[in-house]
């Protein structure tokens, strides 16, 4: 019994059930939204619908037990068929090269009375024959592309190289995003990192579309007390401390400052989504919800941006005080709003950088898994073995055989030319 | 740049229209001598359809590889240049025959794309997009011809007039042979697509794989050619059930290009 499933587990018809698993599953998990809850599947699909989505784990598909169930015995499989194919491609390889080998096999197409059987190796671009005798018969033995015997092993190992690196990093990485504008500094997650923005542009062409986001950072250790400083933009991250620093996005922030009674209270920077509660009545807090660069009131829409550019900026904000909506509006440069003592105003708008910080210790496991992969299959379709070899007969002529056990009728068909081009250069 | 662009792509479209009437024409009256007019003519149609990219890429100041009429434009180019290298290769002018059809109806959905040239967004300003769009290109292109060899295979059965077919038509053994070898190719520079799209998202967004619809409809896309490649090792699943295979590999392959743009829109969607 146990030798019945070790032999199912290690069989191509069981990658192949895996393979159309995995293709229905992957399919499946590209037409749900990922990563919604139940609310929103009830809303998107029907009551029962989202009830099933949650229970067979199609919410996160690809993260499912059952999806990593059969990725491991995607694993298993392809270890398994690259343990037992081992042993058996090692002797082949070896034997590519045997003359006797060859004479006792099978051959995938054979050519008798040929004069000169070396213009047929060269038309055939196999390595110079090797001589030879059998029975007292002169043989010219030539075989190429040995290699290639490995293609599908290579392949395999590659792909299991590629799921393990990319599942191991998975399971492994740290992710941190970070916000904030030029001269702040903020703690990278836990770790003991502090990310300082020196400074961050946004470079705009001269049709006003965004050409590169661009920030200055320095990394500071504050168990060591060393530093690292690096230029980060889209497409060139930075490694700094084993992190990888990404420039990932961009949004829009703004000087708040509080005056009380003609004085100065307090005064901050705020990203657009932050909220500043009162120092001295924390039952007021003001939202910053969004800034329009360029403000237009559109008929029907309501505020917009005209564009990127900060021509006519203008503050869109929601005070609340003790949990009650106050009042929201959209605040102009140089106005204030004011609520009994106190005086809000925006200033200074600018941009600000979303960083995203990764480490993913496996990689480089997963890209030599691919590197792997395509090396595979390379190896498999493009240097398929054959070998070919001569016999002279009693009569003196020549019988050419070949195999090549892929794309036999292709090779025969090459041979064929080979023979003829051979005969005809003899007449 | 952009207007001779305009001027060649409507004569390449014309150039391509005209030798698939001639393709039909051949197939109709059985002509030898029309069969190698039509492939004069597609090549015609590629050599000016290369002049229309080179343009493209000269007016926009980039590669013409990003948007959906780009793109559209690029794939017929590269079916178009893998079905003629098949067909000289293989000296089976059906191949051009069946592959007109497609490219005409590929660069008939690419002239309904907007072709407004739009400087390009930071996270395609990469080094990766040439590489990364061209290997999809050239697979697209192979699995289309292993698609419409698939096809002569599948009607080869049913045609009436045998003369004809065994003429014009390998016979079965090389029909599957040469599918085969064309899903080899679109495989490689699949993986190839696959691969270096991996280590510029990892570059770009942080992430070397995301589960966005394209890559996971270029992972099923892979998949079921790996299936096609593991079942034709499997004795009895050659020829007509490997044929189906191909077809049905090359609906995926369409669906992977317009059906996840159009119905499952993620970071792939440069519109």
């Amino acid at each position: 019994m146990l030798k019945k499933i070790w032999k199912y587990l290690s069989s191509m018809q069981f990658a192949i059930l895996l393979l159309l698993i995995l293709i229905v599953s992957c399919a499946i998990g590209s037409f749900i939204t990922q990563g919604q809850t139940f609310e929103w599947y009830k809303e998107a699909y029907s009551e029962r619908a989202a009830a099933l989505i949650i229970a067979t784990h199609m919410d996160d598909l690809y993260h499912s037990p059952w999806f990593l169930v059969i990725a491991g015995f995607l694993i298993a499989n392809l270890l398994l068929c690259n343990l037992i194919r081992a042993p058996q491609l090692f002797r082949r390889f070896k034997d590519e090269q045997k003359i006797d080998k060859a004479l006792s096999e099978s051959v995938t197409c054979s050519f008798h009375s040929v004069d000169k059987p070396g213009p047929v190796f060269a038309a055939l671009s196999m390595p110079k024959p090797v001589k030879a005798e059998a029975d007292g018969k002169k043989i010219l033995f030539s075989s190429s592309n040995r290699i290639g015997l490995w293609g599908a092993w290579i392949c395999h190992l590659g792909v299991v190289l590629l799921i393990l690196g990319f599942g191991l990093g998975q399971m492994t990485h740290e992710d941190y995003s970070l916000y904030g504008v030029s001269g702040q500094s903020k703690q990278v997650g836990d770790t003991s990192y502090i990310c300082s923005i020196d400074s961050f542009r946004v470079e705009l062409r001269d049709d006003d579309t965004v050409s590169q986001y661009r920030a200055d950072i320095t990394v500071h250790d504050s168990l060591t007390g060393n530093s690292q400083a690096a230029e980060i933009s889209v497409n060139h991250p930075a490694s700094l401390f084993g992190y990888k620093y990404y420039q990932n996005s961009t949004g829009w922030a703004a000087r708040v400052s509080v005056i009380k009674n003609g004085s100065l209270l307090q005064e901050t920077v705020l990203c657009a989504g932050e909220s500043l509660t009162v120092m001295d009545l924390p039952e007021l807090i003001l939202h910053f919800n969004a800034l329009y660069p360029d403000y237009v009131f559109i008929d029907g829409r309501g505020p917009a941006s005209a564009s990127g550019a900060l021509n006519n900026p203008a503050y869109l904000y929601t005070l609340y005080y003790k949990e009650q909506l106050l009042g929201m509006n959209v605040l102009m440069e140089g106005e204030t709003i004011t609520v009994d003592d106190y005086e809000f105003r925006f200033s200074e708008p600018q941009n600000y950088t979303i960083l995203q910080i990764k480490r993913d210790r496996f990689t480089a496991l997963a890209f030599a898994g691919g590197i792997l992969t395509l090396l595979g299959i390379f190896l498999a379709f493009y240097l398929q073995p054959r070998k070919v070899w001569a016999v002279q007969e009693n009569d003196g002529s020549w019988t050419v055989s070949g195999l090549s056990i892929k794309s036999s009728a292709l090779f025969r068909e090459q041979m064929e030319q080979a023979i003829q081009r051979s005969q005809n250069s003899n007449t | 740049m952009l207007k001779i662009e305009n001027t060649l792509f409507t004569a390449v479209m014309l150039l391509y229209f005209a030798s698939m009437i001639l393709y039909f024409v051949f197939i109709a009256v059985k002509n030898d001598k029309l069969s190698r007019v039509a492939i004069l003519l597609q090549a015609a149609g590629l050599v000016l359809h290369t002049a229309a990219l080179i343009c493209r890429g000269i007016g926009a100041g980039r590669l013409p590889m990003t948007n959906q009429y780009e793109f559209a434009t690029s794939f017929a180019w590269g079916l178009c240049l893998v079905s003629l290298i098949f067909t000289y290769r293989f000296k089976f002018p059906m191949i051009g025959a069946f592959s007109a059809p497609v490219i005409f109806l590929i660069i008939g959905y690419a002239a309904m794309q907007s072709r407004e040239v739009k400087a390009l967004m930071p996270a395609l300003q990469s080094n990766w997009l040439g590489f990364h769009v061209s290997t999809a290109i050239i697979a697209y292109g192979a699995f289309g011809v292993s698609f419409v060899v698939s096809l002569i295979f599948l009607l080869r059965e049913k045609m009436q007039d045998r003369s004809f077919w065994d003429r014009h038509v390998p016979e079965k053994e090389k029909l599957d042979l040469i599918s085969y070898r064309s899903v080899c190719l679109g495989l490689l520079f699949l993986s190839f697509c696959i691969i270096s799209g991996s280590i510029w998202a990892e570059r770009a967004w942080g992430s070397y794989w995301s589960w966005d619809p394209k890559e996971t409809w270029s992972l099923v896309t892979w998949l079921i050619y790996a299936v096609y490649l593991h079942l034709r090792i499997r004795r009895g699943w050659k020829d007509r059930s490997a044929a189906w295979f191909a077809v049905i590999g090359f609906i995926c392959v369409i669906f992977t290009y317009i059906g996840v743009n159009t119905f499952l829109p993620g970071i792939h969607s440069y519109k």
